[in-house]
């Protein structure tokens, strides 16, 4: 018999041209079930015009991030023991700093559009990941093998940044750490736009980035190592090279 | 393994200066500049002077600005601090994403703002500096 | 529908809830920062009683005396160290340096900060 917890989930209501409400589900759940799967339990039992995301239930889609008692979480991956106790409210809301669409889905388009600015690769040739301990040395031919990237382009770094709340163009987290990915020296095209008011120099250093990242990405440590990339290419540049 | 070139694209790099490598150098330099002369400042302001507790006293600034260095000093350190102060205003002001038209004015006042203030502070520094206890 | 980023959303930079370390850190930077500016000005303008000889001074001097200045004077000192450790820690770690240790080096700026402030207060009152 798995544990039984009944918990009440105060989800976050907002349709095109209506005012925002919240409403309330309280329900049984085994507390190592994911939100997202007590989310579904509410779309499937109580309400069928509950807007939501999710596609891959396996943190690969990036599409389920919500925040949850106030902080983003992939709710696929967040089981409900790690964020509440029996009898608890978990006030579920859309993530921040991006147009609503419908109750817990928002517009991710601007997202996109700047990785897409930066070319964020997808997947990228394995002596070029920064992993935690790569081997020793990378022979020449393991290029060949690629790596997915480990961002998901899920925004919750987007939606915990202050500087995103209040700069729209601003790039943000996951584009500066897709740009830090490539980097500079291979690819000086992107200087310009990094080195940019919207670029590597508007962040202030709260790092909410790195703590919300779900997929050990740590954007704040990469837009910190563009900083150094980017002053080694004006330099590069100063001196004419 | 590069993917195509995004010339579809075109991500607006706000070609104005609105924050580069080099404004943030500046604030960069002068942040650590400051901390190590505002040490100084505030050991000197004090424990410094006649009776050891600071320069508490009209005559005990005079004094201490009879050394030519010190003025040097203190017009470095307020064109420095009003550097850096007005750049970190300039800065918040940034993060609320303001038009070509706002930053341009802002840019101005700024500027105004920071001339006035330094040429204020070296003026007084040479005042003081001529004064005679 | 109003949770596109916008400029009037400011107040949010300084709202801790749910946040980490980090942000107290960035909330502390902004909050001194523009404290100090203030400060800074209204400093420079004082000081300019010094131009107009003794007296002028000696009688500003004597307002400062009063505990809630000291007490406004022990603030400045306060955001004056938080503001410029956390800045060596802006500047550490935007070199590469101690990315993995900031939130240790925030909790070091306002140890000290405290500290430092104590120090300060303890000669002001009791000294
Ligand atoms: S950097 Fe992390 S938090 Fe940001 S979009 Fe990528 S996976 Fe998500
Ligand atoms: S559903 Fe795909 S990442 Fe959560």
């Amino acid at each position: 018999m798995p544990e039984q917890w009944t918990v009440t989930l105060r989800i976050y209501r907002q349709k095109t041209n209506e005012p925002s409400r919240y409403d309330t589900f309280t329900l049984e759940v085994n507390p190592d079930e994911y939100i997202l799967d007590a989310i579904e339990r509410v779309w499937a039992f109580h309400d069928r015009s509950l807007c939501f995301r999710h596609a891959c239930h396996h943190s690969t889609c990036g599409a389920c991030g919500m925040r949850v008692n106030g902080v983003e979480k992939l709710t696929c991956i967040t089981t409900i023991r790690s964020v509440a106790r029996p009898n608890a409210v978990l006030t579920i809301e859309p993530l921040r700093n991006f147009p609503i669409i419908s109750d817990l889905v928002v517009d991710m388009g601007e997202l996109y559009r700047k990785m897409e600015a930066v070319e964020a690769r997808a997947v990228l040739p394995i002596t070029e990941a920064e992993i935690e301990k790569p081997p020793h040395q990378w022979k020449t031919e393991d290029s060949q093998y690629v790596r997915l990237s480990d961002c998901l382009e899920c925004g919750l770094c987007i939606s915990a940044c202050p500087v995103a709340a209040t700069s729209q163009p601003y790039l943000g987290p996951a584009p500066l750490a897709a740009a830090q990915d490539h980097r500079l020296d291979r690819r000086p095209d992107l200087l310009t736009l990094i080195d940019s008011e919207h670029g590597v120099w508007r962040c202030h250093s709260a790092f909410e980035c790195t703590a919300v990242c779900p997929s050990f990405v740590d954007p704040g440590r990469r837009i910190m190592d563009l900083r150094k990339q980017t002053i080694s290419a004006k330099i590069r540049h100063f001196f004419g090279k | 393994m590069n993917s195509p070139s995004s010339e579809h694209f075109n991500y607006p790099t706000g070609r104005r200066a609105g924050e580069n490598a080099w404004l943030w150098l500046v604030k960069m330099i002068t942040g650590p500049l400051l901390v190590l002369i505002l040490t100084l400042h505030l050991i000197v302001n004090h424990y410094m002077g006649s009776a050891h507790s600071g320069l508490m006293t009209y005559n005990d600034i005079v004094a201490y600005f009879r050394n030519p260095l010190i003025p040097l000093i203190e017009i470095i350190f307020v064109a420095t601090v009003v550097t850096h102060s007005l750049l970190g205003v300039r800065g918040i002001i940034l993060d609320m994403n303001p038009s070509q038209k706002v930053l341009t004015w802002v840019n101005a006042v700024l500027l105004l703002i920071g001339c006035s203030a330094v040429g204020y502070g070296i003026w007084l520094a040479l005042v003081i500096a001529s004064k005679s206890t | 529908m109003n949770n596109q980023p916008a400029p009037q959303r400011l107040l949010s930079w300084f709202n801790p809830l749910g946040r980490n370390p980090g942000s107290w850190a960035f909330i502390l930077n902004r909050l001194t920062g523009l404290g100090l500016t203030m400060y800074l000005f209204l400093h420079l303008m004082v000081l300019g009683r010094l131009a107009q000889g003794p007296e002028a001074y000696e009688e500003f001097l004597a307002l400062t005396k009063s505990p809630l200045i000291k007490l406004g004077e022990l603030l400045v000192i306060g955001a004056v160290i938080y503001h410029g450790l956390n800045g060596l820690r802006v500047v550490l770690t935007s070199f590469g340096l101690g990315v993995r240790r900031q939130v240790q080096m925030f909790y070091l700026s306002v140890l000290l900060a405290l500290v430092g402030t104590a120090i300060f207060a303890f000669r002001m009152f009791a000294g």
